[in-house]
C-alpha cells in the first residue's frame, strides 16, 4: 500500500460528504445524554483510512489474545478461588471496592468458563511506532458496526481500492459474533437485548441483530418461567432463548437481583443464568476487570495466569494508593493525565497541564483524600493521523478500539474502530466527546 | 441444641388485578453448621410452578412467574429444624468486610465511630457487644419511623428504628472497624414477624449478635437468609404489571 494508493482512494471516495450523507440516511448515529437531555448525534466519518501493516497487526493480535485470555482467567478466579488476591498480586480492596464487582456472581461459572466474549480494547500508537493499551472494555463495548457500515459504503464508492489492494476483508464481524454467540448458546434462539431506541447505541443493536440472524428484543417481550428464559411470540406462544447478547448494563439486568427500580431488566434472569440455562454475553460482573484501577495490574495478571511476558504494554501508570506512586504523582502532577476510576466515555479525565495553579492544588488535595479513586498516567505522545477537514488534510490524535471475540478460540477482528479527535488540541477521542471515526485497513 | 417448629406466612393483596408477576422468595431456611432443616414444606397460592436455586450468599431462592390476572399472592412455610448455636460457620466471603448499599456510613455515622473506637479495646466479640450496648442506649426501638428502604446512616440520624435498622448500623460500625459482618433475616422467639440480627467474623468463624434486643444469639434463632444487608435478604421480591396502587402485606411467624 503506497501513499499514492491512499490518495487515489480518498479521491474516489470524495470529500466524505457523500458518504456522510449516506450514513445519515442509514441512521448511523450516536446518541448522547448531556444535562439529562437525549440527543442523537451524527458520528462523522473521515475517508482517509488508517492502514496497519500485516506484520504490525500480527503482533497486536498476539498481544490482544494474550491479554483477553488473562482477563478471562482473572474473572473466573475472582468469582471463585481468588488465588490472585491470596498470593498478594492484587490488594483485596481493589477488587471489592470496585463498583464492577458483583457479589451476586460469586460461584457462578458461565458456559465454557468464558466471561468476556466481546472485548473492546483501546490502543494508541506512539510516535516511535510502539502500541500501548489505554483501556480494556469488557462489559458491553460498542462501536463495531460503524467501521462495518463505513466499509460497505466505501466499497460502493471505490470498489477498485479493494480489488487492487491487499486489504483484509472485515465483513466477517457478524459471522465471528454469531459463532461466539452459538458457542455460548445453552439451547434456544439467539437474542440481542436492547434498552430501546433512546439508547446511545441503538443503531448498532439493530444492525448486529440483523446481520447475525438474532432477534432484537426488549425486556417486555421476555419472561422467565421454570428457570428458562422465553421470548413471547406475536401469536402468544413462547420460544426459548439460549443465548442473550444484552446491551444493557449489569445493574439493570435483573430487578430481583440488582437495582429493583430497573424497568429495562428481566426478573429472575440471574436464576436462569446461575442454573446454566442461558448464556449471557458478556457475563455479568465483568466490570471488576476493566476498572481503571485494575488496569494497572493486567500485565501482572498475564504473568500470573499465563506465565508469559506481556506482548503489549500498558501506558505507564501510577496508583496513588501506593505511597511511592503517590509521591511521584504529587511531584509530577502537571505533566500527568489523571483518570477517575468510576467514570467512562472520556468523562473524569484531567490533564495536569491544563489546570490553573489553584485548580492543581485543589486536585492535589482531592487525590490525597481519595487515593483509590484515581490513576495517573504519563501522557503518551501518540501518532497523529491525517484527516480531511474542509478539503484540507490536517493531523489529529486518534486511537484504535480493537474487538476481540472469545468463543472456541480467542480471535481478533482484523479491523477495528479508529476514533479521532476533531479538536486539534484534544487527546480525548471518545465518540461521546464529539470525535469522529475512520475505517481501519489491515493489510494482507 | 434445640428442635424448633417453625411456620411463616405472608399474604400480599393488591387493590386491582395484576399480571406477569415474577417473584423471588428467600423463605426456605438453609442448612448451615448451626442449623439443620429436618422438614420444610412450602405452599404458594395461586398455584404456580416454582424452581429452587441457591444464590451467591448460600440462600435458597424460590423463583416463580404468574402470567394471568390475580389479586393476591400467599405463601407459607412450615417445618422443623435442629438448631445448635454452639456450632459455627467458618466460610468467609471477603465482600462482608466492605460497606454495602445500606451500610455505607455518612459523615455523622463516621464521626460517631471515630469517637467510639478509642473508648474501647478488645477482640471482635467484645467490640460487637460494646457497639450493641451503645446502640441500645441511644437508638429507640420504634415501629413506623423507618421503612425497608432506610439506610444505616438515615436510621442513625433519626436515632430510632426496628431490628433491620439496628442490624444495619451495627454492621456499618463493625465494618468501619475492619470486622467482617453480615445481615441475617430469620425467625426468633422475641418477635411475631420476621426478625433480623447480625453475624460478625471473629477471625476464624461467624458469631451471632442481636442488636435490637442487645443479646447473644442462642438456639432460639432460625436463620432464613443472609447477605451483605437487607437487599440480599428480602423475604420476597417481585415485579408485576397492573393498575394497582397499593399492596398490603400481612406477615405472621411462629416459632415453638
Amino acid at each position: 500500500m503506497t501513499q499514492q494508493n491512499i490518495e487515489q482512494f480518498t479521491k474516489a471516495v470524495g470529500n466524505a460528504n457523500e458518504i456522510n450523507e449516506l450514513l445519515r440516511r442509514y441512521g448511523v448515529k450516536f446518541g448522547i445524554y448531556k444535562n439529562g437531555v437525549f440527543n442523537e448525534q451524527f458520528f462523522p466519518f473521515d475517508p482517509i483510512p488508517r492502514v496497519i501493516a500485516s506484520e504490525d497487526f500480527k503482533s497486536i493480535e498476539k498481544g490482544l489474545v494474550q491479554r483477553v485470555n488473562a482477563l478471562n482467567e482473572f474473572l473466573f478466579d475472582i468469582y471463585h478461588e481468588k488465588n490472585i488476591v491470596r498470593d498478594g498480586i492484587i490488594p483485596e480492596n481493589f477488587i471489592y471496592i470496585s463498583k464492577g464487582y458483583l457479589a451476586q456472581c460469586e460461584g457462578i461459572t458461565p458456559p465454557n468458563r468464558i466471561y468476556s466474549h466481546i472485548s473492546g480494547i483501546d490502543l494508541v500508537q506512539a510516535k516511535d511506532g510502539e502500541w500501548y493499551i489505554l483501556e480494556d472494555n469488557l462489559r458491553i463495548p460498542s462501536g463495531a458496526s460503524y467501521p462495518l457500515i463505513a466499509r460497505e459504503l466505501t466499497r460502493i464508492a471505490a470498489p477498485e481500492a479493494f480489488s487492487e489492494n491487499e486489504i483484509v476483508d472485515n465483513r466477517n464481524y457478524a459471522q465471528l459474533l454469531k459463532e461466539t454467540m452459538e458457542y455460548t448458546n445453552c439451547g434456544g434462539i439467539r437474542a440481542i437485548l436492547t434498552p430501546g431506541r433512546y439508547n446511545a447505541a441503538y443503531f448498532e443493536h439493530s444492525y448486529l441483530a440483523e446481520h447475525t440472524g438474532s432477534v432484537l428484543v426488549q425486556n417486555d417481550e421476555l419472561f422467565v418461567e421454570d428457570n428458562i428464559l422465553y421470548h413471547r411470540t406475536y401469536s402468544g406462544g413462547k420460544t426459548r432463548i439460549g443465548v442473550l447478547y444484552r446491551r444493557i448494563a449489569d445493574e439493570y439486568l435483573d430487578p430481583l437481583n440488582f437495582l429493583p427500580e430497573s424497568l429495562i431488566g428481566i426478573p429472575n434472569l440471574m436464576e436462569v443464568y446461575r442454573s446454566g440455562n442461558v448464556g449471557i454475553i458478556n457475563a455479568p460482573g465483568n466490570g471488576v476487570a476493566d476498572d481503571k484501577g485494575i488496569y494497572y495490574f493486567v500485565p501482572k495478571m498475564i504473568k500470573y495466569y499465563l506465565g508469559e511476558d506481556p506482548i503489549l504494554k500498558n501506558a505507564p501508570t501510577y496508583l496513588p494508593f501506593y505511597e511511592e506512586d503517590m509521591k511521584y504523582v504529587m511531584d509530577n502532577l502537571e505533566k500527568l493525565v489523571i483518570k477517575d476510576v468510576a467514570e467512562a466515555g472520556g468523562y473524569g479525565v484531567v490533564f495536569g497541564r491544563e489546570l490553573t495553579k489553584e485548580k492543581l492544588e485543589e486536585f492535589r488535595r482531592t487525590i490525597i483524600a481519595e487515593p483509590r479513586r484515581f490513576i495517573a498516567q504519563e501522557v503518551i505522545d501518540f501518532l497523529d493521523l491525517p484527516i480531511l477537514d474542509n478539503g484540507e488534510t490536517v493531523m489529529r490524535k486518534a486511537d484504535l478500539r480493537a474487538f476481540v471475540l472469545s468463543g472456541e478460540t480467542t480471535r481478533v477482528w482484523a479491523s477495528g474502530l479508529t476514533r479521532f479527535s476533531r479538536n486539534p488540541d484534544s487527546f480525548v477521542v471518545n465518540s461521546s466527546q464529539g470525535g469522529g471515526f475512520k475505517d481501519t485497513w489491515v493489510l494482507k | 441444641m434445640k428442635t424448633l417448629n417453625f411456620s411463616f406466612s405472608t399474604k400480599l393483596t393488591f387493590d386491582d388485578y395484576v399480571h406477569d408477576h415474577s417473584f423471588a422468595l428467600r423463605i426456605i431456611p438453609p442448612d448451615t453448621e448451626s442449623q439443620k432443616i429436618l422438614s420444610c414444606s412450602l405452599n404458594i397460592s395461586p398455584g404456580v410452578t416454582t424452581k429452587q436455586t441457591v444464590d451467591a450468599f448460600g440462600n435458597n431462592v424460590t423463583a416463580g412467574y404468574i402470567q394471568g390476572d390475580h389479586r393476591f399472592l400467599d405463601f407459607e412455610i412450615k417445618g422443623t429444624a435442629e438448631v445448635d448455636s454452639s456450632k459455627h460457620s467458618t466460610f468467609l466471603m471477603p465482600c462482608y468486610r466492605y460497606q454495602s448499599e445500606y451500610t455505607e456510613p455518612d459523615d455523622e455515622l463516621k464521626k460517631f465511630y471515630v469517637e467510639l473506637k478509642d473508648k474501647y479495646m478488645g477482640d471482635a466479640s467484645e467490640k460487637a457487644a460494646y457497639f450493641s450496648d451503645i446502640l441500645s442506649d441511644i437508638i429507640e426501638y420504634k415501629k413506623g419511623t423507618t421503612t425497608t428502604a432506610t439506610t444505616a446512616a438515615e436510621a442513625f440520624a433519626l436515632r430510632s428504628g426496628v431490628c433491620q435498622d439496628f442490624s444495619h448500623i451495627l454492621i456499618s460500625l463493625l465494618r468501619m472497624d475492619g470486622i467482617p459482618a453480615r445481615y441475617i433475616a430469620g425467625l426468633a422467639f422475641c418477635d411475631g414477624e420476621t426478625h433480623s440480627w447480625v453475624e460478625y467474623w471473629t477471625g476464624d468463624h461467624w458469631e451471632g449478635i442481636d442488636p435490637a434486643n442487645n443479646c447473644h444469639v442462642n438456639d432460639d434463632y432460625l436463620v432464613i437468609s443472609m447477605g451483605r444487608d437487607f437487599r440480599d435478604c428480602a423475604i420476597d421480591r417481585g415485579v408485576m404489571f397492573g393498575r394497582y396502587t397499593q399492596q398490603l402485606q400481612l406477615v405472621r411467624s411462629v416459632l415453638s
